[in-house]
C-alpha cells in the first residue's frame, strides 16, 4: 500500500507515463486509420465505390438512438449502449478535475460538466459496464463468441470509472492510492485503444462507410 | 415397445460434436464432396490454401476482424439462427468465430476434420444474404468473410458435391447444365416453332447485330423450363422491342461459381456476357432472375 500511495509513483504516472499514453493513443490511432485507408487505396476496387452521401445517411441513422431497425428491436440494449458510450467518451473530456490538470500543465481549458452531473454520468458508465459484462455471461449467443480480450475491455473501463468515482468521493482506499490506481487504469485504456479492438471507435466510421456504399449500390438501406 | 422404438430413433439420429467447439452439435450428413475430399488433404496443402486466402490480410478483412466487438447483434438478422431456436452456433458472428477467426488464430495449422467443419458451416449454414450486415452496428461485411472461407475450402476441393458438380459444368461449358451449342440452338429454334401456332410471325432473333437489348436466359430455361423462351419472345414481340439472343458460348447468366468463390470461372462467365453484348453492339443486357 505504501508504494501505491507514494508521491514517486504519482509523479511517474503524472509525468512520463502521461506523455507515453497520449503519444501512443494519438500517434497509434492516426497510424492505424491511415494505414488502413492507404491499404484500401492500394486495393483499387474499394475507394471508387465509396459514396459519401450514402455513408453520411447511414452513419446518421446508426448514431441516433432508435434510428435504425436493430436499435428499435432492442430498446433496453440501445438505451444502455448509447448512454454507456456517451458517458465513456464525454465524461473524461469534460470533467472539471481533468480540465484543471490541463490548465495547470499547459494553461488551456474548456467548458466543463458540473460535478454532480459528472458523478451521475460516471455511475451510468459503471452500470453500462456491469450490464455488458452480465450480457457476456448470461446471453448464450454472446457468451459463445466472448474472448478473454472482450472481458479485458470491460474490466479496464469498469475499473477506470470505478476508481475515479471512489477517488472523487475518497472512499475505501486512501485518496492518493485510489488516484494512482485511477491513473494507471486510465493510461492502460488510452494505450490499448489503438492496439486492440477498442479501435472500433475510429473504425466504426470506416467500416460503416464501406457497407453503406455497398448497400447504396444495391439500392437498399442498411439501417 | 415404446422404449425399443425410442432406442432405434436414437441410433438413427446420430450426432456429430465438434472437438473444437463443444456447442456445435449437428446431425451426421454424408456428402462425398466433403467426406472423400478431406482424405486427400495434408497439412502443407491446408497451409498453402490458407496463405493464398488469408496470408496477407486485405483491408476489408482487417477492418472486420479489428472492429468486431462480438456483441452478437447480428444474430437476430440470421434466418438460420431464428429458425433453429436461437442456437448460438448459428449466429453470423459465431460462424465467423468457428471458421475464419480460428483459422487466423492458428495461422492455418488445422486438421482435415476442421476444414470439413468449416465447409459445413460456410456452405450449408449461411446463404450469403447480407442481412447480418444490415443489423451490425458497424456495418461489417460478415458474408465477405464467409465467402473467403468458402474460397479457402474451394481451393482445397472440400465443397459439397452438388455445388462442385455445378461448378465443373461451368468450367467445361460455361453453362450450368452441360448444354452444347448445338442443343442450345436447337432449343431456341424449337421454341420459335412451338410459339408459331399461338402467334403470327413469332420470331426469336438470334445473333442480331445492333439490337436494343440482348436477353441472357438461365441455363435451366433451355434445358427444362423451355416454355419461358417462347413466352419471353411473345412479350417482346407485343411490346415491340428490338431484341436478340446470342448463341455463342457465354449465354448463361447464372453465376454459380460465385457461390463457391471460384474467381477464375466467375470472371469467364461475366466476361463472356459482356463480350457477347459488345460483339452484337446491343444497348442493354436483360438477365433472367
Amino acid at each position: 500500500m505504501g508504494f501505491l500511495e507514494s508521491v514517486t509513483l504519482y509523479n511517474f504516472l503524472r509525468g512520463p507515463m502521461v506523455w507515453v499514453a497520449f503519444i501512443i493513443f494519438f500517434a497509434g490511432s492516426f497510424y492505424k486509420v491511415y494505414t488502413l485507408i492507404k491499404q484500401a487505396k492500394g486495393e483499387k476496387f474499394i475507394l471508387p465505390f465509396v459514396s459519401l452521401k450514402a455513408a453520411l445517411k447511414s452513419l446518421m441513422h446508426w448514431l441516433i438512438p432508435f434510428g435504425s431497425r436493430n436499435w428499435r428491436l432492442r430498446p433496453l440494449f440501445t438505451i444502455v449502449t448509447f448512454s454507456f458510450h456517451i458517458c465513456l467518451v464525454f465524461t473524461p473530456i469534460f470533467l472539471l478535475a481533468h480540465n484543471l490538470l490541463w490548465y495547470e500543465s499547459w494553461g488551456i481549458s474548456w467548458p466543463t460538466l458540473s460535478e454532480s452531473l459528472a458523478d451521475v454520468m460516471t455511475v451510468i458508465a459503471i452500470i453500462g459496464c456491469i450490464y455488458l459484462f452480465l450480457r457476456r455471461i448470461f446471453n448464450p449467443t454472446v457468451n459463445f463468441v466472448t474472448f478473454k480480450s472482450d472481458i479485458f475491455f470491460i474490466m479496464v473501463c469498469f475499473f477506470t470509472f470505478l476508481s475515479g468515482f471512489f477517488a472523487y468521493h475518497q472512499w475505501i482506499l486512501p485518496y492518493r492510492a485510489m488516484l494512482n490506481l485511477h491513473i494507471i487504469f486510465g493510461e492502460i485504456m488510452l494505450i490499448s485503444i489503438p492496439l486492440t479492438r477498442l479501435a472500433h471507435m475510429f473504425y466504426f466510421f470506416l467500416t460503416r462507410t464501406w457497407m453503406a456504399s455497398q448497400f447504396a449500390i444495391w439500392k437498399t438501406k442498411d439501417w | 415397445m415404446d422404449t425399443k422404438t425410442g432406442e432405434v430413433k436414437k441410433e438413427e439420429k446420430q450426432k456429430i460434436v465438434s472437438k473444437d467447439f463443444p456447442e456445435y452439435v449437428r446431425d451426421v450428413i454424408n456428402d462425398p464432396g466433403l467426406d472423400e475430399t478431406i482424405k486427400k488433404l495434408t497439412p502443407e496443402k491446408i497451409e498453402k490454401a490458407y496463405n493464398a486466402v488469408f496470408g496477407k490480410l486485405s483491408s476489408r478483412i482487417k477492418g472486420i476482424i479489428e472492429t468486431c466487438m462480438h456483441c452478437g447483434l447480428c444474430a437476430e438478422a440470421c434466418q438460420w439462427y431464428l429458425s433453429n431456436d436461437k442456437d448460438p452456433t448459428y449466429a453470423p458472428v459465431a460462424k465467423m468465430r468457428m471458421t475464419a477467426w480460428e483459422l487466423i488464430n492458428r495461422q492455418g495449422k488445422v486438421d482435415a476434420e476442421f476444414v470439413k467443419q468449416c465447409a459445413r458451416i460456410v456452405f450449408t449454414e449461411c446463404n450469403i444474404c447480407h442481412r447480418c450486415s444490415m443489423y451490425c452496428p458497424f456495418g461489417l461485411d460478415i458474408t465477405f468473410i464467409i465467402g473467403m472461407v468458402r474460397r479457402f475450402c474451394f481451393l482445397l476441393g472440400v465443397v459439397p458435391q452438388r455445388m462442385m458438380e455445378m461448378n465443373q459444368a461451368f468450367m467445361a461449358t460455361l453453362n450450368q447444365v452441360w448444354m452444347s451449342q448445338n442443343d442450345y440452338i436447337d432449343a431456341v429454334l424449337w421454341r420459335e416453332e412451338e410459339g408459331a401456332p399461338d402467334f403470327k410471325n413469332l420470331r426469336i432473333p438470334i445473333e442480331k447485330e445492333g439490337a436494343e437489348i440482348i436477353w441472357y436466359p438461365l441455363a435451366a430455361e433451355p434445358k427444362s423450363g423451355f416454355y419461358h423462351i417462347d413466352r419471353f419472345a411473345k412479350i417482346m414481340q407485343v411490346a415491340g422491342v428490338d431484341w436478340t439472343m446470342c448463341i455463342r458460348e457465354g449465354w448463361d447468366s447464372s453465376n454459380m461459381p460465385m457461390f463457391i468463390r471460384d474467381i477464375a470461372t466467375m470472371q469467364r462467365i461475366v466476361k463472356g456476357l459482356y463480350e457477347n453484348a459488345a460483339r452484337l453492339r446491343v444497348k442493354r443486357m436483360v438477365l433472367t432472375e
